[in-house]
């Protein structure tokens, strides 16, 4: 099993080439050939891909693999205990690094080749990498925290650049605010050890179901708090940093200067580390509801305040961040709702799909300036008249479907869609994404036929319960115990007047939404009182100002330092 | 006399001791002198080797000692030939035979080596005067103050004189509000004086302070805490107004130091963590100090605003500064981080709301060091300025600082094994982890 330690080890090798032969590289770079040492690192890039394909085999057939190079009782006996523990969870990430950062590698070599730092980007590109898959196989919390900050400053290697004063302000910016994360991490893990005596995450699971234990949060006042609770949230705050959580989420928008296939690895790679932490700790998540009722929240509103900046940015990088943001937020809502492995799925899905929409951005801006109209303006496609049968249409695939899928799920395919939560959101999900998707297009095409009709119906349907079967594939796979699952939703799961109402509350948004881009469409008037439209003029202004949450952090740091030279100048005298 | 002659401790005291004396024979040729003194710290750390087995040895083990020979090497390594730069160097050897003295020694700290150390870096400050007026008396003041509880220390009573003790050790080992001393060693002494001191007078402080916490009352201990988290605090917030280099890193070491006054102050015993943070926070002072010596001697002593864009013009500066401030961040894989989570890791910790204010500190740290990489390496580069990159000297001193800085992260417990200890600190170290 030793082996494994090469896929990590290749990586960094890469690195190390990378850099002994930059001065060859900068040179064969100009040429028009690939070098051949190009090829080489990419093989060994690949050769991860495949080491990766090969562990996840090996991990699903035998079991988890576990090596540690450090004695288990003593886990900060060393300085660095370096050990691996990779099951299910841990192989599924090292894939989907090493595939996405490989096909970023072969899309860099010649999109980058003109550029000044060509050398130190394939560097830094193969150290994230390397960081990426210690981190998801790290046997402690100590090593993943180990990582954890190499990767924060790998981070700020990666969006800067030094001639640049944007984005030497978004490093800052970015370096800064997962400092103040890692710093939270780092209390988290610290109350771990003091708690529990272990950084082992198999042992600290153990010992946390075992002994629960309160924690006064001021002596004498009565204020207690669970201390799984208090960890949890502690770590959870590591993890709203690297995910861009709100309020922790504006270094992502500030390092939009970067290359492009940086935004690809930030977007389909690093930002996943936030999920990955709260799944590798999903048994020690699944001890405190509280937690992860914070954890819906904070990943509730991140989704809402992403989307919503996102829809008012007039930039293509921007609005793709934004869109990255609100992703974020649903991926960590879903863990919130106890449904750890639907995250999984979520953040895959959403890198892949991140990570292609991003290299291909560059093409699209390339177009954008050489042909003025690019993007296509799409009212010159509007139909002038109102059809009575794409509304419908619609109407079945707002309100009928959702209801068919989850009655059928339920009573056909056994699968507990009315106990769980978490899965109602992910298909509500899957449901308002395929169905809008499919809506607008008909819109576009201004198609009025039952033809058209019954195969966009036929389509949603496909896709739903498609992704319905994969998720569940996928949670059975990452989980296979269902009572692991069972009991993470239960620990997740809201007051059912609560849920409901969240869930009919966003799909009466949803369908008003609708019901008024339609009715814009096609031209009609829809009754909106002043004060809604006074609302929706300054709200439009506060989510395309990002609300306003870069300026309030600006001030807080000016306001910060004032005070700091006030207390110098009026104490100079006075102390040392 | 050949007792005396063929004694460990007089031996290792005697050879830069001597050799800073007969070094006074090559003082019309400066280039002659600096591989004189190169040969003499490298002859104390292989003397010092030699005799680890006779030696009585630091409760702290010899790692601490070995360091500090290392320190005044590295320290002169860099160095260019400059007849201003003479006396520094003299004084570097005879600060290393005290020093070593002072640690060594441990029967009787108060008699020789230590007044000395103090005597000669009060006298030094006082006869440069570089640093500003404030700094001057702060500085000579604390060290007046710590001769005054050296001698105090000497002839009162138990509870007086190791109160009086402890105030010496808080000087040496920056305590607010007794950091001006410090302070002004850094901030004020010239050439590679302030780099060889960053690292020698805490050690003395922390060897000093390691004899007497066992011992101290809880009433002190408490106050040491509050003085801790205070002195966190306020060299965090000092560090974060400063524009001058020197200044900024003289007090980011004092808020480092405070948070190790503070670990101190609750375990009350040696802990391998707390040599490992010591020496990190200590070598990264003094590879920083060492860093901006290199900008100084080329472009005089510039404010941070005076000078920026020097990773383009000097890329391998640039390198050895980032790699620096990376460690000084308490980023892994350097000592920096080894030690701090080592000691917040500690089962011997007794953790408390007090973490708060030590992980701000630390968290402070971040900023004030990045916006310094910041200003220095970015943006645009003066015109006016005929940029050199470091010369092979100056790289192969950082390049040690940091190989070092990483050896100790990588393997902290490799190089602190506790040495002889007494019974007294043997039961804190048997629970503990990192000595399994």
């Amino acid at each position: 099993m030793y082996y494994l330690i090469l896929l990590p080890a290749s990586v960094l090798l890469a690195a190390v080439v990378i850099w002994g032969t930059k001065r060859n590289l900068r040179e064969w770079s100009a040429g028009v050939r690939v070098p051949a040492v190009v090829i080489a690192l990419l093989a060994m890039l690949v050769a991860a891909f495949l080491g990766s394909l090969a562990t996840l085999v090996a991990v699903s057939s035998h079991g988890p693999i576990t090596m540690r190079f450090y004695d288990p009782p003593s886990v900060t006996a060393l300085g660095i205990p370096i050990g691996f523990y990779i099951d299910r969870l841990s192989a599924v990430m090292m894939v989907l690094i090493s595939g996405v950062t490989s096909i970023i590698y072969l899309f860099s070599i010649r999109y980058m080749q003109q550029e000044h730092g060509y050398c130190r980007f394939l560097v830094l590109l193969s150290l994230t990498t390397f960081v990426l898959l210690g981190m998801v196989s790290s046997s402690n919390l100590l090593m993943l925290f180990v990582f954890w900050q190499l990767l924060t400053w790998l981070l700020y290697l990666l969006a800067h650049n030094y001639a640049h004063a944007g984005t030497i302000e978004g490093a800052f910016k970015t370096f800064t605010m997962l400092r103040l994360a890692d710093v939270t991490f780092l209390a988290g893990i610290v109350l771990t050890n003091a708690l529990y005596g272990t950084l082992e995450f198999q042992t600290l699971f153990a010992r946390a179901a075992d002994m629960p234990i309160t924690l006064s949060l001021w002596p004498g006042s009565g204020l207690e708090i669970n201390a799984v609770t208090a960890v949890t949230l502690l770590i959870f705050i590591g993890a709203m940093g690297k995910s861009a959580q709100f309020p922790l989420h504006m270094w992502l928008p500030g390092s939009l200067y970067a290359p492009t296939p940086v935004h690809a690895l930030l977007h389909a790679g690093i930002i996943n580390a936030g999920g990955f932490l709260l799944n590798r700790l999903a048994p020690l998540y699944g001890l405190s509801p509280a937690t992860l009722h914070v954890v819906f929240v904070i990943g509730a509103i991140t989704a809402i305040l992403g989307a919503c900046m996102m829809l008012t940015q007039n930039d293509i990088k921007k609005t793709l961040g934004y869109s990255t943001i609100g992703q974020m937020g649903y991926m960590i809502m879903e863990c919130g709702l106890g449904a750890f492995a639907l995250a999984v799925f979520h953040l895959i899905a959403h890198g892949l799909f991140k990570a292609t929409v991003f290299l291909n951005c560059g093409n699209v801006i390339h177009n954008a300036r050489q042909e003025m109209k690019f993007p296509h303006v799409d009212q010159i496609a509007e139909p002038a008249a109102f059809s009575l049968l794409t509304w419908l249409t619609g109407f079945i695939a707002t309100l009928v479907l959702p209801l068919g899928i989850l009655l059928a799920a339920n009573g056909i395919l056994h699968i507990p869609l009315l106990g769980s939560q978490g899965t109602v959101i992910f298909l509500f999900f899957a449901w308002v994404t395929s169905s809008q998707a499919i809506l607008t297009l008909t819109r576009l095409r201004a198609v009025a036929s039952w033809k058209v009709a019954v195969a966009m119906l036929l389509t949603l349907l496909l896709v739903v319960f498609t992704y319905l079967l994969a998720a569940e594939s996928f949670t059975h796979y990452l989980y296979p115990a269902p009572d692991e699952v069972a009991r993470y939703f239960k620990a997740a799961a809201l007051p059912g007047w609560l849920f409901d109402g969240i869930v009919v509350a966003t799909t009466l948004l949803i369908i008003m939404g609708w019901v008024y881009i339609y009715a814009h469409a096609h031209e009609r008037t829809i009754r909106i009182p002043a004060w809604a439209e006074m609302l929706r003029a300054r709200l439009y202004v506060l989510f395309m100002n990002r609300l306003y949450v870069d300026v309030v952090y600006h001030r807080l740091g000016q306001g910060l330092m004032r005070v700091a030279h006030c207390l110098d100048k009026r104490y100079a005298g006075w102390l040392p | 006399m050949i007792r005396i002659l063929t004694d460990p401790l007089w031996m290792l005291v005697g050879v830069p001791v001597v050799g800073a004396a007969l070094g006074l024979l090559l003082w019309s040729k400066p280039g002659m002198l600096k591989v004189w003194a190169l040969l003499v710290s490298m002859a104390s750390l292989l003397l010092l080797m030699g005799m680890s087995g006779r030696l009585s040895g630091p409760v702290e083990g010899m790692a601490l000692l070995y360091l500090l020979p290392v320190a005044a090497f590295l320290s002169l390594l860099g160095q260019p030939v400059h007849q201003v730069a003479r006396v520094p160097w003299v004084m570097t050897l005879l600060l290393l035979g005290v020093g070593l003295g002072a640690i060594v020694s441990q029967d009787q700290p108060g008699v020789i080596f230590l007044p000395s150390v103090l005597g000669l870096v009060g006298l030094l400050v006082h006869r440069y005067r570089t640093s500003t007026r404030s700094q001057l008396i702060w500085g000579i003041g604390t060290y007046s103050l710590g001769m005054g509880c050296l001698f105090v220390s000497l002839v009162a009573a138990s509870p007086i004189s190791s109160v009086a003790l402890l105030l010496t050790y808080a000087i040496l080992l920056p305590l607010f509000p007794f950091h001006g001393g410090y302070v002004a060693a850094l901030a004020g002494l010239p050439g590679n004086l302030p780099v060889f001191l960053a690292l020698l007078l805490p050690s003395i402080g922390f060897h000093g302070l390691l004899t007497l916490l066992p011992d101290t009352p809880g009433g002190v201990v408490q106050a040491l805490v509050i003085l801790a988290l205070f002195g966190a605090l306020y060299g965090s917030l000092k560090a974060l107004v400063q524009c001058k280099v020197i200044d900024l890193l003289a007090y980011a070491s004092t808020a480092f130091f405070a948070i190790l006054w503070w670990y101190l102050a609750l375990t009350r015993g040696y802990t391998p963590q707390a040599a490992v943070y010591l020496s990190a926070v200590a070598l990264v002072t003094a590879g920083l100090l060492l860093a901006w010596r290199a900008v100084q001697v080329r472009y005089g002593d510039v404010d941070l605003s005076a000078i920026s864009g020097l990773a383009r013009s000097m890329p391998r500066f640039a390198a050895g500064l980032a790699l620096l401030v990376l460690a000084a961040m308490g980023l892994p894989p350097f000592g920096l981080f080894s030690g701090f989570i080592g000691m917040l890791l500690d089962p011997s910790l007794a953790l408390s709301g007090t973490l708060l204010v030590i992980l701000i500190a630390w968290l402070t740290a971040s900023w004030y060091f990045l916006d310094l990489m910041q200003r220095i390496l970015f943006g645009r580069p003066r015109p006016d300025i005929r940029y050199e990159d470091l010369r092979h000297t100056e790289i192969a001193s950082l390049l040690m600082i940091l190989m070092i800085l990483l050896s100790i992260g990588v393997a902290p417990s490799r190089f602190f094994e506790p040495g002889m200890p007494d019974p007294a600190y043997r039961t804190a170290m048997e629970s503990d982890p990192w000595s399994k």
